[in-house]
C-alpha cells in the first residue's frame, strides 16, 4: 500500500508539473512565434523564454526521483 | 579595441580613405574625438558636405538603375571590360535608361510566354486523353462533342444516367484515366441536344472544362491540335527572347557590373568622408580598430604615403567606454560557437565575450546529457559529412562543427556510463561502465549534475566579481564575493545535511551563511537574499542534465527491448532502428536546447552585460543581385 502511494505521489509530482509546463510553454510559444515573425532578431530571446518553464517539470522530476529512490 | 587618430594633408584624404577601405579594419567615428563642439563645427566645413551630398544622391540613383539592370540579366560574360570605371560610369549614365527599358520589355515578354505555356500545360493531360478518344470517333456535322473531367471516378454512373435521360439514349460515351489521375469522358451526341445537356451538367456541378478565351470557340478536335502547336510555338519564341537576353548580357553585363562596383566603392567613400574633420591644409580622422591591427596599419600607412599620413593610438577615456564597438574574434576551435553568441545581443565592451565559455561547457553538457557512444559515433559521422557538404555555407558548417565536438563528448561520456545504443554494447560486446550506470545510479547522477551546476554558477559569479573589480566598483565587487562565499557555504551545508560531509561542519557553515547574508544586504541592497534564492534555483535547474540523460537512456533501452520482443529478427531490427532514430533526433535537439538554456539563463545572467555596439569597419561593399532570372 505504501509503495503504491509513493508511486502515485511520484506520478503526481511529474504529471502536474508537466501539465503546468505544457500550459506555460503553449502560451509563450504562441506569443514567441508572433514576435519572431515580426522581429527575427528575437529568436535567441524567445528560445530562452520558451525553455524557462521547463524548470517546473525538471523540479517535479527531481522530487519524484527522491520519492522513489531516496532511502 | 584601440582608439586611433589618423591625420594627413588634405589632398591625400580620398586616397587615404580608399586605403583604409581596402584594409577593412578601421571604423570611423566622429563623436568620440575629445574636441570641443566649437572646434568640431569649425572643422566640419558644411559647403564640402553639401557638394558630397549632391554627388551621393546622383550616384545612388545610378547605382539603383545599374542594380536593377544587372538583376534582370542572365549571368554570362563575367569578365571585366577594358574601360576605366569612372569614365564608363559617365557614359553608361546616358545609356542605362534605354537598356533598362529594353531589358524590362524582354523580361515581360518572357514572363507572358511562360504564363501562357503554364495555362496550356494545365489543360494538356486532359486534351491529350481526349485526343486519343477522338481518334476512334468519326466526325460529322450533326454531332457534338462534350468532354468532361471527373475528379471522382465514382461520379461516372451518375453522368451516364444524366446523358441517357437528356438524350433518350442517343449518345455514345467513352472514358479513360488521364495521367494526372482524373477520369476523362468524351460524349458524342446530336447537336440539337448539346445545349440542354451542357446546362444540365452545369446544374449538377459537372461543367465542361473551361478553356482560355483564345480557343474557347474552337471545336474539340481543333482545341487538341491548337494546344500542341501553340506549346511548340511558345518554346521557340521563348528561345528567341532568351537568346536576345544572353547576347545583351554578354555584351553589357561585365561593363555594368564593373561600373556598379566602382559606384559602391565611391558611395562608401563619400559616406566615410562625412565623418572626416578637415581644414584647408589637412584632414583628421578618428575611429576604432582591433588593437593587434593598429601597429601593422601604422606601418602600412607610413610606407604607402611616405610618412605624410600618420596613425596614432589614443587613450580610451571613461566617457568613451559605452561607444567602443565590439568585435568577436576567437581562435579557430571557438569560432563556430559564435553562432550561439550572436543569437543574443552583443556583449558590452567592458563585459566578457562568452564564446570561449560556450566552447568549453556547451559540448560538455551535451555529452553528459546524451552520453551514448553509439549515438555519438553516428552523429560524428553525420556532422563530418554535413560540414564537408555545406562548406560554402559558413553558418550551417559552424553548426555541424559544434555538433561534431559535442558528439565527441557524447562518445567519451558513453564510455564512462557504459552505454552503446542503450544496453546493446553490454549485450553484444560486454561493455561495462567505466564510472557509473546512469540507469541504476539515479541519485548519484543527480548529485553530480547539481555539483556541476554549483561549479558553473560560482564560476559565473566569480567572473562578475572580477569585472566589478577591474572597473573599480568596490561595493559591487564585495557583494559578488559575498554571494560566491554564501552559495559555496550553503551548498556545503546541504551536502553535510545529506550526509555527504561530516555533520560537525553544519554549525560553522550555517553560521557563515548567517553572517554573509547581512553583509550582502549592506553591499547589494535589500533584495539580495532574493538573489541568493534565485542562484540556488539556478543550481537546481542543472538537475536537467540528469533528467534529460535518464530519459534518453531509458528510451534507448526501450528501443532494444521492443526490438527484442518482436520475435522476428528482421522486424526486430527495423523496430529497434526506428526507435533509435527517433531517440537520436530527440538526443540532438533536447540536449542542445537545454545546454544552451543553461548558458543563456543560469550562467550568462550572472556576469554578462548585453548592449555592445557592432564593429563595422570601412570596407568595399558587396551588393547581391536579385535573381529575377530563371535558367531555361
Amino acid at each position: 500500500m505504501e509503495e503504491a502511494l509513493m508511486a502515485l505521489a511520484a506520478a503526481l509530482a511529474v504529471g502536474v508539473s508537466a501539465l503546468a509546463t505544457a500550459w506555460a510553454q503553449s502560451r509563450i510559444g504562441a506569443a514567441g512565434a508572433g514576435a519572431v515573425a515580426e522581429k527575427p532578431e528575437l529568436t535567441g530571446t524567445v528560445i530562452v523564454l520558451l525553455a524557462i518553464p521547463e524548470t517546473m517539470v525538471i523540479l517535479g522530476f527531481v522530487v519524484a526521483a527522491m520519492i522513489l529512490f531516496a532511502e | 579595441m584601440s582608439k586611433v587618430q589618423i591625420a594627413g594633408p588634405r589632398g591625400l584624404m580620398e586616397e587615404a580613405l580608399e586605403f583604409l577601405e581596402e584594409a577593412g579594419d578601421f571604423q570611423t567615428e566622429a563623436e568620440s574625438t575629445g574636441l570641443s563642439e566649437k572646434d568640431m563645427e569649425r572643422l566640419r566645413r558644411p559647403p564640402a558636405e553639401g557638394r558630397a551630398a549632391a554627388e551621393k544622391a546622383v550616384l545612388d540613383a545610378l547605382r539603383r538603375k545599374f542594380h536593377e539592370l544587372l538583376g534582370c540579366l542572365p549571368r554570362a560574360g563575367e569578365e571585366g571590360g577594358p574601360l576605366e570605371p569612372s569614365r564608363a560610369v559617365r557614359d553608361l549614365a546616358g545609356t542605362v535608361d534605354g537598356h533598362l527599358a529594353d531589358c524590362r520589355m524582354l523580361l515581360e515578354r518572357k514572363k507572358a510566354l511562360e504564363k501562357e505555356a503554364e495555362d496550356l500545360r494545365r489543360h494538356s493531360p486532359f486534351l491529350r486523353t481526349v485526343g486519343r478518344l477522338l481518334e476512334g470517333v468519326r466526325e460529322s456535322g450533326h454531332l457534338e462533342f462534350v468532354a468532361l473531367s471527373l475528379r471522382r471516378p465514382e461520379d461516372l454512373p451518375r453522368v451516364r444516367e444524366l446523358f441517357s435521360r437528356m438524350t433518350k439514349d442517343r449518345f455514345e460515351l467513352i472514358s479513360e484515366r488521364a495521367p494526372d489521375g482524373t477520369e476523362v469522358l468524351l460524349a458524342v451526341l446530336p447537336r440539337e441536344e448539346a445545349g440542354a445537356v451542357r446546362a444540365a451538367l452545369h446544374e449538377e456541378r459537372l461543367p465542361e472544362l473551361s478553356f482560355p478565351s483564345r480557343f474557347a470557340r474552337m471545336k474539340l478536335p481543333e482545341k487538341v491540335a491548337y494546344v500542341t502547336e501553340r506549346l511548340s510555338q511558345i518554346r521557340s519564341e521563348w528561345e528567341t527572347v532568351n537568346g536576345e537576353l544572353l547576347i545583351f548580357s554578354r555584351r553589357w553585363r561585365p561593363v555594368y557590373r564593373e561600373a556598379r562596383d566602382w559606384l559602391l566603392g565611391r558611395l562608401a567613400l563619400l559616406g566615410a568622408a562625412t565623418s572626416v574633420f578637415r581644414t584647408d591644409m589637412c584632414f583628421l580622422l578618428y575611429g576604432w580598430m582591433p588593437s593587434e591591427d593598429a601597429e601593422p596599419l601604422r606601418v602600412d600607412l607610413e610606407r604607402r604615403f611616405g610618412g605624410a599620413v600618420v596613425l596614432r593610438e589614443e587613450e580610451i577615456r571613461e566617457e568613451d567606454v559605452d561607444r567602443v564597438p565590439v568585435l568577436l574574434r576567437n581562435p579557430p576551435y571557438f569560432q563556430p560557437f559564435e553562432l550561439f553568441t550572436r543569437l543574443l545581443p552583443l556583449p558590452r565592451y567592458t563585459s566578457y565575450d562568452p564564446t570561449p565559455f560556450l566552447g568549453i561547457f556547451f559540448p560538455l553538457f551535451f555529452g553528459m546529457m546524451l552520453g551514448d557512444a553509439g549515438y555519438g559515433l553516428l552523429l560524428m559521422g553525420v556532422s563530418l559529412w554535413m560540414a564537408k557538404r555545406f562548406r560554402a555555407r559558413p553558418k550551417v558548417r559552424a553548426a555541424f562543427r559544434i555538433l561534431l565536438v559535442s558528439a565527441l563528448y557524447a562518445v567519451v561520456f558513453g564510455a564512462l556510463y557504459g552505454e552503446f545504443l542503450g544496453g546493446l554494447g553490454h549485450n553484444l560486446f560486454g561493455l561495462e561502465p567505466l564510472w557509473m550506470s546512469r540507469r541504476e545510479a539515479v541519485l548519484p547522477m543527480l548529485a553530480f549534475a547539481l555539483a556541476v551546476g554549483v561549479f558553473h554558477v560560482l564560476f559565473g559569479l566569480s567572473l562578475a566579481f572580477v569585472t566589478a573589480l577591474r572597473r573599480g566598483r568596490g561595493k559591487e565587487a564585495a557583494y559578488r564575493l559575498f554571494s560566491v562565499l554564501a552559495i559555496a557555504a550553503a551548498t556545503l551545508f546541504a551536502a553535510s545535511a545529506l550526509g555527504l560531509l561530516p555533520e560537525l561542519l553544519q554549525k560553522p557553515l550555517l553560521l557563515t551563511v548567517l553572517v554573509l547574508v547581512p553583509l550582502m544586504v549592506i553591499t547589494g541592497g535589500l533584495l539580495t537574499p532574493l538573489e541568493l534564492l534565485k542562484s540556488i534555483g539556478n543550481i537546481i535547474s542543472y538537475a536537467r542534465i540528469m533528467a534529460i540523460g535518464l530519459a534518453s537512456v531509458l528510451l534507448a533501452y526501450a528501443a532494444n527491448r521492443l526490438g527484442g520482443i518482436c520475435g522476428d529478427i528482421v522486424v526486430g531490427i527495423l523496430v529497434g532502428a526506428l526507435l533509435h532514430a527517433v531517440n537520436i533526433v530527440l538526443g540532438v535537439f533536447s540536449p542542445a536546447i537545454h545546454s544552451i538554456r543553461l548558458h543563456y539563463v543560469e550562467f550568462f545572467g550572472k556576469f554578462l552585460e548585453h548592449g555592445g555596439k557592432k564593429f563595422e569597419p570601412l570596407h568595399k561593399p558587396q551588393e547581391r543581385e536579385a535573381e529575377t532570372w530563371k535558367k531555361p
